[in-house]
């Protein structure tokens, strides 16, 4: 399996690297799929609002906003796997990038070019070796995982969307029912977005493992000093977010399973709702935590590129650049 | 196939960054701290809020369902620009990055125009976020208007739903406007590998 999701991301080296491999397409048409989906959920609970300002039933209240709430995850993890699939374009355009630099780079090498090496980089302290960085274990864990994460992410969404529905049907008429599958709902439903916003943190590490491998495989060719970028603090923070998210994830899915457990009265009610009122923002702040890890994987893939590009102009001009 | 089939610029100098890259540079950082400032007042008052309902004070409960609504949306919207930002940023890097690599090797410097994908990366960037940061607003005034003993208007039990739905297709548009700017990449990547090889013809 780790063989075929390797596959997906590092084309053969032989391959057209012309070519539009269809991943931008494909990641912006399931994007507008979900965005589409979204607007389903808004009109649902505008129509809720409406029914409201009416002074409809309670009960078309209640199923509508269920459904929505169900329809609407659905919709952002839809998004998030569009998100995935342009990622993995970028993957697999990554690794023809690597290739075209390996067979330009002699071309255009200086007479000495990349040989000496700097004792400082614009990006940040680097090691130097003389073969391509061995693989960090963060990066042979993110290259397997991405896709399980994604998968059972998704899956996590869509099971709670039927949970969402079995809660809508049964609003107004068995309430003990409704309120247990709104809570396993939405428990699962963001777990769900945890795992797969989790994918995507791992992916944005596969593409940092890329740039590492690739980096080394293109200066090792060229048979100059091996310069590494050493982990910036950025991707240490990144992976510290990503664990605390989906630790969250969890927590937040047992608070509502605790949830289910609690008895049909007037007084539990009132019990559910303050749990309920705790337990949204905090399944938020676990998408919000998993987000903020995102940003500092983006962040880092934006520093090891500058160090690239800044180790090219060394090799091509023979500047070590070391003061720039 | 060559560069000409893509929309370039030719110069003699490496480009600079474009002034969202340069926004991007700067901003993703201020951004990124705001957003975990939501999140951590969002979830304080979350905790405030159910105990408030806990203790049947349920005037102030809605008025706290308001700002905890608030200042996570306030945290969502930060953190969507941030990783816009950060996009921006990598963006940046690809277009100096490339140009200098280019001058540095002796020849001219081409370099992608922004494609449409990037300007829709933009659009609905900004569609979103005025989208988001509206609602966050109206939240708050919502909130003291609750507190204020209104219940008619945006402290009205269909505003919260009305705010909801505003806030919900806000945060995926601005999915799709990262998938956008993700596929500007993918653009870039393409015109890279096909430009380094130019250069060593």
């Amino acid at each position: 399996m780790t063989v075929a999701i390797d596959k997906l991301t590092q084309p053969a080296s032989n391959a057209d690297y012309t070519i539009d491999t269809g991943h931008k397409k494909l990641g912006l048409g399931i994007g507008f799929v979900g965005l589409m989906i979204s607007m389903i959920a808004a009109i649902l609970v505008i129509s809720a609002g409406l029914e409201v300002a009416d002074g409809g039933s309670e009960t078309t209240v209640g199923q509508l906003l269920a459904v929505a709430f169900g329809l609407n995850t659905l919709a952002l993890a839809t998004l998030k796997v569009g998100i995935g699939v342009v990622l993995v374009g970028i993957l697999v355009r990554l690794w023809w990038r690597i290739e075209s630099i390996k067979a330009s780079l002699p071309a255009i090498q200086a007479e000495g070019g990349g040989t000496n090496v700097p004792k400082t980089s614009p990006a940040g302290d680097f090691t130097v070796s003389d073969t391509e960085p061995a693989e960090m274990p963060i990066h042979k864990m993110a290259k397997t995982l991405w896709a399980p994460m994604l998968a059972m992410g998704y899956m996590l969404v869509v099971v709670g969307l039927v949970a969402a529905i079995i809660g809508a049907v049964n609003v107004g008429t068995d309430p003990s029912t409704a309120i247990g599958a709104s809570a396993w709902a939405q428990g699962l439903q963001f777990l769900g977005e945890a795992f797969v916003l989790a994918g995507i943190s791992f992916l944005l590490a596969t593409i940092l493992r890329g740039l590492r491998q690739g980096g080394g495989q293109v200066q090792q060719a060229l048979g100059v000093p091996v310069l590494t970028l050493k982990m910036p603090t950025t991707a240490k923070g990144g992976i510290a977010l990503m664990v605390s998210g989906v630790m969250l994830g969890i927590v937040q899915l047992i608070g509502y399973i605790t949830v289910t457990t609690f008895e049909t009265s007037a007084e539990s009610a009132v019990r559910v709702g303050a749990w309920f009122a705790a337990l949204g923002p905090l399944r938020e702040l676990s998408l919000g935590l998993l987000l903020a890890g995102i940003v500092l994987f983006l962040a880092t893939i934006g520093t090891v590129l500058q160090f690239q590009f800044w180790r090219i102009r060394s090799i091509v001009t023979s500047d070590t650049g070391a003061t720039k | 196939m060559t560069t000409a089939t893509f929309d370039t610029k030719t110069t003699t100098k490496a480009p600079e960054a474009l002034v969202p890259q340069k926004a991007g540079s700067k901003l993703w950082k201020p951004m990124f701290v705001m957003a975990l400032m939501g999140f951590a007042v969002g979830i304080v008052l979350a905790f405030v809020r159910s105990d408030a309902i806990f203790s049947g004070d349920f005037q102030d409960a809605a008025a706290l369902g308001h700002f905890v609504s608030a200042a996570m949306f306030l945290g969502f919207a930060s953190v969507f620009a941030a990783i816009s930002f950060a996009i921006a940023r990598i963006l940046g890097e690809f277009r100096v990055g490339g140009g200098t690599v280019q001058e540095s090797s002796g020849s001219e410097v081409v370099t992608l125009k922004m494609p449409k994908t990037g300007k829709a990366f933009i659009g609905l960037m900004m569609m979103a976020m005025m989208l988001i940061v509206g609602a966050v607003i109206v939240h708050v005034f919502a909130g003291i208007a609750i507190l204020d003993g209104q219940t008619t208007g945006i402290a009205s039990a269909e505003a919260v739903d009305y705010l909801e739905a505003a806030r919900r297709l806000g945060v995926s548009i601005y999915l799709l406007a990262i998938t956008f700017g993700l596929a500007t990449i993918i653009q870039v990547l393409r015109f890279q590998s096909i430009r380094i090889r130019d250069l060593a013809r």
